[in-house]
């Protein structure tokens, strides 16, 4: 594939969604800037530590997982049936489509998570870097998973966009526990717990959409 | 050697035969046109011959290639024209065709060119019919696959396409015999 026809696909499909991309950092960064960022006072570090994690991680995580949710569902044929026709007929294998598609959620996802920290640090509770990372890798991960039900329907497609949830599900708990629990012997187990468990995730889910893409029943009459 | 090839090819899906059983082939440069009995059946045969939809059963060679094995070199031959209006309210045409000249790695200054040539002959068309036409032509493929064309615009489709072979697939007898007089025409 040539990054020509990779730039192509992903500016094309950037263009269609940039209305739906502007609404989900705006949501972004309403939520960031209006998230409760209140710890309650503790005397013990490890459970002050818990407390932050959960408080501060939760929001980012599964707010900016339900717009990675809804950005991959837009991606579905359909939309734009120009687009769809257009990469349907290319001379590119599956997973090549797989990846060039899977770009533009991920791309928009990662701006509407930006846009949250960015309102988190204005408005006066910044999370530190690390857990942007936590989060950003937490709704990556859904939105891959998520892209695999634009090819299903009904059960299945069902299935796959509560697989993408239960995702980002264990992606908190191991960034809010496995951390803090990796603590006393330091913060950077914890954090590659979870940001291993994502990049399993989203690879594997990333090669299911390829062989899905390259399957996919087209025929629509 | 054939530009296509199709050996009982049939599609099924969930249980349900959507394409019977096809044997047929198209030499380069010829017009093959197939009454089907229902949409689905049109539809599927058509982007079975242009390597989007992989038999259930039986052979299909696009070129000597097989769709399930070599589906970009099968993509590189045939070019598929969908039935049904494309909707151009969110992309301009100029940056649709450089679109499609990316996807297949064209010159965009030669795509523009091309592709006002191709919309020269095909004049009286809507852009949503004109516009798929056009750019399934840009990369000047061997075989020009339509699904369910419009007879009426058949002249037009057919100055267009030019030396390329065109396998069509019709819901009636009547299109599919106005394709093929007119092809002997364009062949006179």
């Amino acid at each position: 594939m040539t990054g020509r026809a990779l730039a192509a696909i992903v500016t094309s499909r950037l263009h269609g969604e940039r209305r739906t991309t502007a609404f989900a950092c705006v949501t972004a960064a309403i939520v960031g800037f209006i998230q409760p960022h209140g710890v309650t006072a503790v005397a013990d570090p490890l459970t002050a530590d818990v407390a932050t994690r959960s408080v501060w991680l939760a929001g980012p995580i599964f707010f900016c997982t339900a717009i990675g949710i809804a950005l991959a569902l837009a991606q579905g044929p359909g939309r734009h049936p120009y687009l769809d026709i257009g990469e349907r007929s290319a001379p590119l294998f599956g997973r090549e489509l797989a990846r060039a598609k899977a770009i533009a959620p991920t791309l928009t996802a990662t701006v509407a998570a930006l846009f949250y920290w960015f309102a988190q640090f204005l408005s006066g509770f910044a999370a530190p870097p690390t857990f942007f990372i936590l989060a950003l890798a937490s709704v990556l991960a859904s939105t891959l998973v998520a892209l695999n039900a634009t090819l299903r329907s009904g059960g299945r497609r069902l299935l796959y966009v509560l697989l993408a949830f239960v995702t980002s599900a264990i992606a908190y708990v191991l960034a809010v526990y496995a951390d803090s629990a990796a603590s006393r012997a330091g913060d950077v187990l914890g954090v590659a717990t979870e940001l291993v468990f994502c990049a399993i995730v989203g690879f594997i889910a990333l090669r299911q959409y390829g062989e899905a893409l390259a399957r996919s029943d087209v025929v629509s009459s | 050697m054939y530009v296509l090839r199709m050996r009982d090819a049939q599609y099924v899906r969930r249980g349900e035969t959507i394409v019977a059983p096809a044997t047929f082939d198209v030499a380069p440069g010829a017009r093959v046109a197939r009454v089907c009995a229902t949409a689905g059946e049109a539809q599927a045969l058509a982007m079975m011959a242009a390597a989007l939809v992989k038999p259930t059963s039986g052979i299909v060679l696009i070129g000597e290639y097989d769709p399930r094995v070599q589906p970009v070199h099968c993509k590189r031959i045939a070019a598929f024209v969908p039935h049904d209006p494309l909707p151009f309210t969110e992309m301009s045409v100029e940056h649709f065709i450089g679109y499609r000249a990316a996807l297949w790695d064209i010159d965009t200054e030669r795509a523009h060119a091309h592709a006002q040539l191709l919309l020269d002959r095909l004049a009286g068309l809507h852009e949503s019919f004109a516009y798929p036409i056009v750019a399934s032509l840009l990369a000047s493929p061997p075989l020009l696959v339509l699904d369910r064309p419009q007879p009426l615009f058949a002249k037009q489709i057919l100055a267009a396409a030019g030396p390329c072979a065109i396998f069509s697939t019709h819901l009636d007898a009547s299109a599919a015999t106005e394709f093929s007089a007119l092809r002997e025409e364009v062949r006179v």
